[in-house]
């Protein structure tokens, strides 16, 4: 069957919908009462909206995007990864250990050459931090290198 | 008269040595982001809002820089167009059509120099329509009350998605899913928490600046790793300048006719810079007609789009400055900064916050100076770093956009929230739902909900007081046709441009 993407977005948007719309309802009134508009008005109005939206694009869904699969969607889930363990070591390594390492794995995974990456990601951590620790004077977590 | 005295003052702040400093370095880095193919004016701008933040710079100044950024990457646009047949932003895609031509030709030098005095004119004509209609419509504006705000806003969303927008339906849940996200938050006029479930984070909202950048840049790199373009594109060599000045002459009339019909693109909404340039070229085909050489290296071929999108960019400021309105997506993005530096926009804007609105607007003519300046004998310079492939680039600047949002709040919680944003931005695009109006739900569902709020407690609870004035008619029936047209118009116009163009845009 075509357009299965916007089925499934409909779908689940559907669901988003109807949850938005049914927490909006579990408000306790406000202090004072209502004066025409209350917290829930506004949303349950976007819930309505959003209903139909989604039901729209599941009776008349659009012809399906390519979707990356095998390679491509493995490389996809590794810049996830990268980004999110980025964050999660961005604290506790310092900012110059942890771009170093990011950046390197990005360009790495896009094509560069493994030296050629990590010297990239190295040269240009040290340049932002740089810039931003004594240029603009906001600091960025040190981390190991604890006294730079 | 008065105008003229506000400009000048205008002037005062923008001429201030920190300040043109500032509009320089915006104008530099505009025209880069503009060149490299996958990094539009609205991803640029996005990307610099956290930076503007952090340096704690005064508010005329973060947007001078974020103006000066915004004509810049209009004016970069065109580099990659000419010499690689790519278009640095959608913009410039019709520039790829004489442009890429000329340059196969060995004339190359030729088409940037003409293309950056084609923009330097549109911009300026666009300036100058700006300066006379922005006053205009800012005082028409101030007669809107509540309910000719609402069905605006709600305009605005309907025309988002352009004339040439595909599945307008897609514009509707885009939006209705970025005002959804910023009720996220306690609620304004009666303190009820909405959708917080408790996480302390979660209380003053979720801000838009991270959600911009995620949305953005993050799913732009996402798609570079998806398409796996990291190596970059071969392109063609630069040779001597031969433009001869009786060239330039003698290309002044189209300048002029695309820098208007461009202006009045970029005003209208839902019609834009795309467009803009769009239409300037097919018009300047058709008065040309015969006697050109269309497609095949017509130097007027390369100066209309360019007038156009340029006009256009400048055009679109103007709904933006005097109604808050932003009829595209980099001035949405510029609207969120106005936002996060606690500036109402809208028509009040031009009365109390004049240095700032008159500053702008003298910034984006020097800009446009400095850009004319910058772009000529420097152009060398913007070549050789287009060659820098996107497998460095990109990842380093994914990174300057996490440590511009980490030094806001110093808080890695935001950096998660941002992922999810990308993420769920990649997700979306490719089912082809537009980032824009989600991003401008985020920006303007507070304002929509306040002014229903405020005309429903003007009528005691009315709900047909919507539709009381006959602007507010007026504005709900152009809502309407921004929705309904594009079905209809739409795919006769995409044909249209996409039989002109075999490469598609990149990204909005």
């Amino acid at each position: 069957m075509t357009g299965m993407g916007d089925r499934i977005l409909g779908l689940c948007l559907l669901v988003v919908a109807v949850a938005y719309g049914w927490v909006a309802q579990q408000w306790p009134e406000p202090f004072g009462g209502a004066e025409g508009v209350g917290p829930e008005t506004f949303p349950t109005i976007l819930a309505a909206v959003l209903v139909v939206g989604s039901l729209y694009l599941m009776i008349k869904p659009d012809a399906d995007a390519k979707w990356p699969v095998g390679k491509p969607a493995l490389e996809l889930a590794i810049s996830i990864v990268v980004l999110v363990v980025y964050a999660l070591l961005l604290e506790p390594l310092g900012f110059i250990v942890s771009t170093t390492l990011a950046i390197g794995v990005l360009s790495w995974r896009m094509g560069a050459a493994l030296g050629q990456a990590f010297l990239t990601g190295l040269i240009s951590a040290v340049v932002v931090f740089g810039l931003f620790n004594y240029g603009l004077s906001l600091s960025l977590p040190n981390g190991l290198l604890g006294g730079f | 008269m008065e105008t003229m005295g506000f400009l000048m003052d205008g002037f005062a702040v923008a001429l201030t040595p920190y300040n043109l400093m500032f509009a320089l370095f915006g104008a530099f880095v505009g025209t880069l982001i503009g060149c490299l193919p996958g990094l539009g004016p609205a991803n640029g701008v996005a990307i610099l809002i956290p930076l503007a933040f952090t340096l704690g710079l005064p508010p005329e100044t973060a947007m001078i820089l974020l103006t000066s950024v915004y004509a810049g990457a209009m004016y970069g646009g065109r580099i990659s167009s000419i010499l690689l047949n790519i278009p640095g932003d959608e913009p410039a895609m019709m520039t790829c059509l004489d442009g890429y031509p000329m340059a196969q030709q060995g004339r190359a030098a030729d088409a940037l120099a003409i293309s950056a005095i084609a923009s330097f004119a549109g911009s300026l004509i666009g300036t100058i329509g700006l300066i006379i209609l922005a006053p205009v419509l800012a005082r028409f504006a101030l007669t809107f009350g509540p309910v000719e705000y609402f069905a605006l806003f709600l305009l605005a969303f309907a025309t988002l998605g352009g004339i040439t927008g595909k599945n307008p339906m897609k514009t509707v849940i885009a939006a209705a899913l970025g005002i959804m996200i910023s009720t996220v938050g306690i609620d304004i006029s009666t303190g009820t928490q909405r959708y917080t479930a408790g996480v302390l984070e979660l209380y003053e909202g979720i801000d838009f600046i991270l959600a911009i950048v995620g949305l953005f840049a993050i799913s732009e790199l996402l798609f570079f790793v998806e398409a796996r373009m990291g190596k970059g594109r071969s392109k063609v060599k630069v040779g001597k300048l031969t433009l001869s000045f009786k060239e330039i002459v003698s290309t002044i009339p189209t300048q002029l006719r695309g820098g208007v019909l461009g202006f009045i693109a970029g005003v209208l909404p839902g019609a834009g810079a795309s467009l803009g340039s769009f239409i300037s070229y097919t018009l300047e085909k058709s008065v040309i007609g015969k006697k050109g050489r269309f497609g095949e290296g017509d130097i007027r071929g390369v100066v209309a789009p360019e007038a156009g999108n340029n006009g256009a960019a400048s055009g679109a400021l103007v709904p933006m400055l005097t109604l808050g309105v932003p009829g595209s997506g980099t001035t949405a993005v510029l609207l969120a900064m106005l936002i996060s530096l606690n500036i109402t926009p809208g028509p009040l804007m031009f009365t109390q916050n004049a240095d700032i609105v008159w500053g702008v607007i003298a910034a984006l003519l020097m800009g446009n100076v400095l850009l004319l300046v910058l772009n000529i004998p420097m152009i060398g310079v913007f070549v050789r770093l287009l060659s820098v492939p996107p497998m460095y680039l990109l990842p380093i600047v994914t990174m300057v956009a996490f440590v511009g949002i980490y030094s806001i709040s110093h808080s890695t919680f935001d950096l998660y929230f941002m992922i999810v944003f990308g993420v769920g931005g990649f997700v979306l695009r490719k089912l082809e739902i537009p980032m824009v109006p989600i991003i401008l739900g985020l920006l303007l569902g507070p304002e929509m909900e306040k002014n229903l709020g405020h005309a429903l407690i003007l009528s005691d609870g009315d709900w047909m007081t919507l539709w009381s004035s006959p602007l507010a008619i007026g504005l709900w029936l152009v809502a309407g046709l921004g929705l309904v047209l594009p079905t209809l118009v739409g795919p006769l116009l995409r044909r249209r441009m996409r039989s002109a163009i075999k490469e598609g845009p990149v990204s909005d």
